[in-house]
């Protein structure tokens, strides 16, 4: 991989870090899920002023407020709809949103494929660790059938979503998975997700170090992890791509599933070339109620 | 010859009797009547039963009208299912469809005995004369406009310009149909002849719209620059208007997949430092209730529009009602203090909007507009509105001494602290739901969280100061009173003016503010009341009920209230005000005899 | 740890000593992280080793500074952050709470040796003479603060009794 554009260091990463000190337990995957996005956005070099963080509720959901940036903890499973309100109104910024499994496949689901399809230029990453942390240990969408919690006392019945599948297939664009058990994947991927021009998807195993399994932490990734390019995968082929996501669950994928090799418009600029249109011409606000006057 | 005109018109959805009624009223408009029309349909998609109701006047038009002057109806089945919406009383002249094969003097009105009426073999007429029966609703232009006056040339005009795109056939179908429309009612004139007065108003100057139309037009005159929003009957149009026009102002709309998404959004917008705006009904701000909240406690700027409909739950959707009043006060888990503003017509939904966003921006607050159905989708005339009168609020933004060690929180005299958003350098924060310090960062501390309560209940004060959100008409000093809102206030205006002229001193107050509550300003209005009424459309009453909670109402002053889908008519709420007048007297022996 | 883009074949001594820097900036960055972390939840004495971590490395790194403003003064960076992770700093899943200051320190010597190890591969891949000499001279200083570590910890009372984890209240929900 080729270093990105030296010398030019208008930012550091600790430039991304505000004061707040995170609440979430030592060993927690979110602590190295924070890091690699203040080394992504110190590879970038916004300035955080021009950088709008959502995320929606839950342990990961904090993590707006460890960046400088603005942040917006707003309230569960909402994330994006506020994300997108933002980058239509200003899409100059740099957009990010997060949340965890529950936020963002359970409460949040249906958010997820409009996002998609609206394909507005945002990244979303969501810390995925199977269980809903917060509220101490209940089922989350992305568990284990079978998987004993203090919702599911004798194992949980129902399948799990596969948030890598959904989104392959409600059509995102960019489609990458990481682990904080690679510090320097993570950060290259979600570098990778932001410039990626349209909506990019992150999901990242991150475990809950109170409340996942214990054979499921950051040594048993580092272990099992399997970078998708040395497998020698294609990112170009959405089908393929979908082939390998259906493993979720099973086997640790890590790197780009997949990327538009020809970007589809944002909702952002097919928006500027509708305003540019029509309002060439256009009368002033101040005599809008003349459209209402009987000739 | 007469200055007010009230026509109703039924028949089904294939018969075009409500685009027979767009044609009188934008004739009507143009010639520079004033005007209101309401619609009430059956709820097939198209086909159903089809109603409207037109209302002219050469006198300002508080609302639709009580007895129609003039019944059309193409059936008897599809005008009755109508009922009380089509009122036929002795005064009226019936026109109706001659081959029902119903007789003049068997019409299926029990009890009523109209003053005239009039078979007529309208369906014949159209197929002869246009060649097709669905021209039946240019024979009914050409006879009212024969019998009762109403701009000829103005309605010719209209529907060429309508009829334009279809082609030259269908032009000339409809010229030939409305000429012998108006040729009929030449040949067989009214027992008693009844025309409007010609216009007062210059003809091409008034403005022709409904409340939908007209709060989005004010919003983005306000400077609205995001909506979004979800289709609910009965707010729809306001997103569709956005549709059409909101880019050309440099602004964007995102039809969002739910309702939560669609208040999301707009959030996400003000956040982001635009004015923004969601519109929904009733079951929408159900849904919304929870980011509501987030805004509140966030401080973002917010209008969100419910246009009220026959509740609860999925209701009456085509129905106008007022029950939602006590939902858009109080719903939030928390306590929460937002504005409520609600319009009373389609004139004064501009100004209420216009103000809407200037609270919400000055407050930093979600502002709640409640219109209703009726006002929503009734089409009525405007005077026009002079713009520039209007002065708009922006948010406060933190000035360059503000933005050293910002605090977007910061605890000031007014309440009121610095808003900056992404973008603006040093102005960094962290918003969330979550109650915090002034910096933003989380709190769980009680002390804080009751000053915080306190600095968002204490920006908002000022309102109850505010005289100009009432509109209070008659004799200070009366001992009578009408308290309205919404759409029922035009009704209550117009009764109480009758009521004055028939000697009654009664006065009127209508709040364009519901909530905040007012108390001072109401305590003055109510200082001289013996008695009087507060109507409304809810069967609870709430905003009698809603009075009691913040004030001591008069005991003299009762709820006039009842479910939607019943609107009351002038005569009605006269009625009920006389009985209260001569039952104080009775009480109290005051000189407030109603001259009957 | 990884490195990306770095070619040791071709590396400058200006770039060793920056990366070198970075290479302690980071470790210090995630003591002093890790430090926060204990103190939020209560664990004292992990705390206070992860500082004195902290400023281990903070003096380390202030030295390579100093060497290197004496032999590239107002020369600009050419290499950054995104080219080194976790090389000296401990990996994040090495905190817990209420950890032992034992368990601290193993942390600490595990990082330690991690480093140790980076430098051990690099330099048989060094080009240039002067940066061997500089990474010869790094991986002997990771052999001394290992042996800083390992004394801290022979200091220590042996760990007896039975683990805090038996005694600490539950989680609590928010």
């Amino acid at each position: 991989m080729t270093p990105t554009a030296p010398s030019a260091e208008a930012f550091q990463p600790k430039d991304y870090k505000s004061d707040l000190k995170p609440i979430w337990c030592p060993g927690c995957g979110d602590y190295g899920v924070v890091q690699a996005i203040y080394r992504a956005l110190a590879a970038i070099g916004r300035p955080p002023h021009e950088i709008a963080f959502i995320s929606g509720i839950g342990c990961s959901s904090r993590i707006p407020g460890y960046t400088s940036a603005y942040g917006f903890n707003s309230v569960h499973g909402r994330a994006l709809p506020i994300a997108q309100g933002i980058k239509i109104a200003r899409p100059d910024l740099l957009v990010l949103a997060a949340g965890g499994d529950g936020d963002g496949f359970s409460i949040g689901g249906n958010h997820v494929p409009h996002t998609i399809r609206r394909n507005l230029d945002l990244t979303y990453i969501v810390m995925d660790n199977q269980i809903y942390g917060l509220t101490k240990g209940q089922l989350s969408p992305t568990s284990p059938r079978g998987r004993e919690t203090v919702t599911s006392a004798y194992g949980s019945m129902e399948a799990p979503v596969n948030p890598l599948l959904y989104v392959l297939a409600f059509g995102a664009p960019f489609v990458a998975q990481g682990t904080p058990a690679d510090m320097a994947g993570l950060a290259s991927i979600i570098e990778e997700g932001i410039r990626y021009p349209g909506f990019a998807f992150i999901n990242v195993e991150s475990p809950c170090v109170t409340y996942g399994e214990e054979d499921h932490q950051l040594k048993d990734h580092r272990a099992a992890m399997i970078p998708l390019q040395s497998l020698g995968h294609d990112p170009s082929s959405r089908i393929k791509a979908m082939d390998l996501a259906q493993e979720y669950g099973t086997k640790l994928y890590t790197g780009v599933f997949y990327r538009n090799p020809t970007p589809p418009p944002t909702f952002e600029a097919l928006t500027r070339e509708r305003q540019e249109k029509l309002s060439a011409g256009a009368p002033p606000r101040e005599k809008i109620l003349d459209l209402f006057i009987q000739r | 010859m007469s200055k007010d005109l009230v026509i109703g018109m039924a028949g089904s959805g294939g018969d075009g009797i409500v685009a027979a009624g767009e044609s009188l009223i934008a004739a009507a408009a143009y010639q520079g009547y004033n005007a209101i029309m309401t619609k009430s349909f059956g709820s097939q998609i198209r086909g159903g039963e089809s109603s409207c109701r037109i209302r002219l006047s050469t006198q300002p038009t508080l609302n639709p009208g009580g007895r129609l002057d003039v019944a059309v109806a193409l059936n008897w089945e599809d005008f009755m299912r109508f009922g009380a919406e089509l009122p036929v009383s002795g005064t009226t002249v019936v026109i109706y469809e001659s081959k029902t094969g119903v007789a003049p003097d068997r019409l299926p009105l029990v009890g009523v005995s109209p003053a005239e009426s009039l078979p007529v073999p309208i369906g014949d007429m159209a197929k002869q004369i246009a060649g097709t029966d669905r021209a039946k609703n240019t024979i009914v232009l050409g006879l009212l406009c024969g019998w009762f006056g109403i701009g000829e040339e103005a309605i010719r005009h209209g529907f060429r310009k309508r009829l334009k795109k279809k082609g030259a056939e269908v032009l000339e179908g409809a010229e030939r149909a409305f000429a012998a429309g108006i040729a009929y009612a030449r040949e067989h004139p009214l027992k008693q002849p009844r025309s409007l007065d010609p216009p007062e108003a210059q003809p091409g100057t008034k403005l022709l719209t409904d409340g939908n139309d007209m709060c989005a037009a004010a919003a983005i005159f306000a400077g609205c620059q995001f909506f979004s929003g979800y289709p609910i009957t009965p707010s729809t149009e306001i997103m569709q208007f956005f549709s059409r026009e909101i880019w050309k102002y440099g602004g964007a709309l995102m039809q969002a997949e739910d309702e939560i998404a669609g208040i999301g959004a707009a959030l996400g917008a003000s956040f982001a430092g635009k004015k923004a705006m969601t519109a929904t009904s009733g079951p929408g701000v159900s849904l919304k209730t929870e980011i509501m909240g987030l805004a509140t406690i966030a401080e973002l700027p917010l209008v969100v529009v419910n246009v009220q409909r026959g509740g609860p739950s999925t209701g009456m959707p085509t129905k106008s009602e007022q029950a939602d009043l006590f939902q858009a006060v109080f719903s939030a888990h928390g306590d929460v203090l937002r504005p409520v503003l609600a319009p009373t017509c389609v004139a004064d939904t501009f100004r209420v909007t216009v103000e809407a966003f200037n609270l919400a921006e000055k407050y930093q607050t979600p502002v709640v507009v409640l219109s209703d159905q009726e006002i929503a989708q009734r089409k009525e005339t405007v005077d026009p509105i002079d713009t520039s009168a209007f002065h708009l609020e922006e948010r406060r933004r933190p000035t360059p001494g503000e933005i050293e060690d910002y605090q977007r929180f910061r605890f000031t005299d007014s309440g009121i602290s610095p808003l900056s958003h992404p973008g603006m350098c040093r102005g960094n924060y962290l918003g969330s739901g979550i109650e915090h310090n002034e910096s933003g960062a989380p709190t769980a501390s009680g002390s804080m969280h009751e000053r915080m309560n306190e600095k968002r209940f204490r920006k908002l004060r000022p309102l109850r100061r505010r005289r100009d959100l009432f509109l209070i008409e008659g004799d200070p000093s009366a001992p009578l009173a009408l308290v309205s809102w919404g759409s029922s206030a035009g009704v209550c205006r117009e009764a109480a003016a009758k009521a004055r002229a028939e000697g009654l001193q009664v006065k009127v107050l209508v709040p364009y503010l519901l909530y905040p509550v007012a108390e001072d300003i109401y305590r003055e209005f109510f200082a001289t009341v013996q008695a009087g009424l507060v109507v409304e459309q809810s069967y609870q009453g709430q905003l009698y009920r809603l009075l009691r909670m913040f004030l001591n109402v008069p005991a003299g002053i009762q709820p006039m209230a009842r479910s939607g889908a019943n609107p009351f008519l002038p005569s009605e709420v006269l009625t009920r005000l006389r009985e209260v007048a001569r039952e104080l007297h009775r009480r109290h022996g005051h000189t407030l005899q109603p001259q009957e | 740890m990884t490195l990306r883009g770095i070619d040791f074949s071709k590396l400058s001594l200006k770039d060793a000593l920056d990366l070198a820097i970075l290479i302690e900036e980071e470790a210090q960055e995630r003591y002093d992280e890790f430090s926060d972390q204990m103190d939020i939840h209560r664990t004292p004495e992990a705390a206070a080793f992860f500082r004195t971590m902290s400023g281990n490395e903070q003096r380390h790194g202030e030295e390579l500074r100093k060497r290197r403003e004496r032999l590239f003064p107002k020369e600009p960076r050419t290499v950054n952050r995104s080219m080194i992770f976790d090389i000296e700093a401990p990996d994040y899943d090495q905190a817990r709470a209420f950890m032992t200051p034992r368990q601290a320190m193993q942390s600490a010597l595990r990082s330690e040796e991690k480093a140790h190890a980076f430098f051990v591969a690099a330099l048989p891949q060094i080009g240039d003479a002067e940066v061997r000499a500089l990474f010869g001279e790094l991986r002997d200083e990771e052999v001394e603060h290992q042996d800083l570590v390992k004394r801290a910890m022979a200091k220590l009372p042996p760990d007896s009794g039975p683990p805090p984890e038996g005694f600490v209240d539950d989680p609590v929900a928010q």
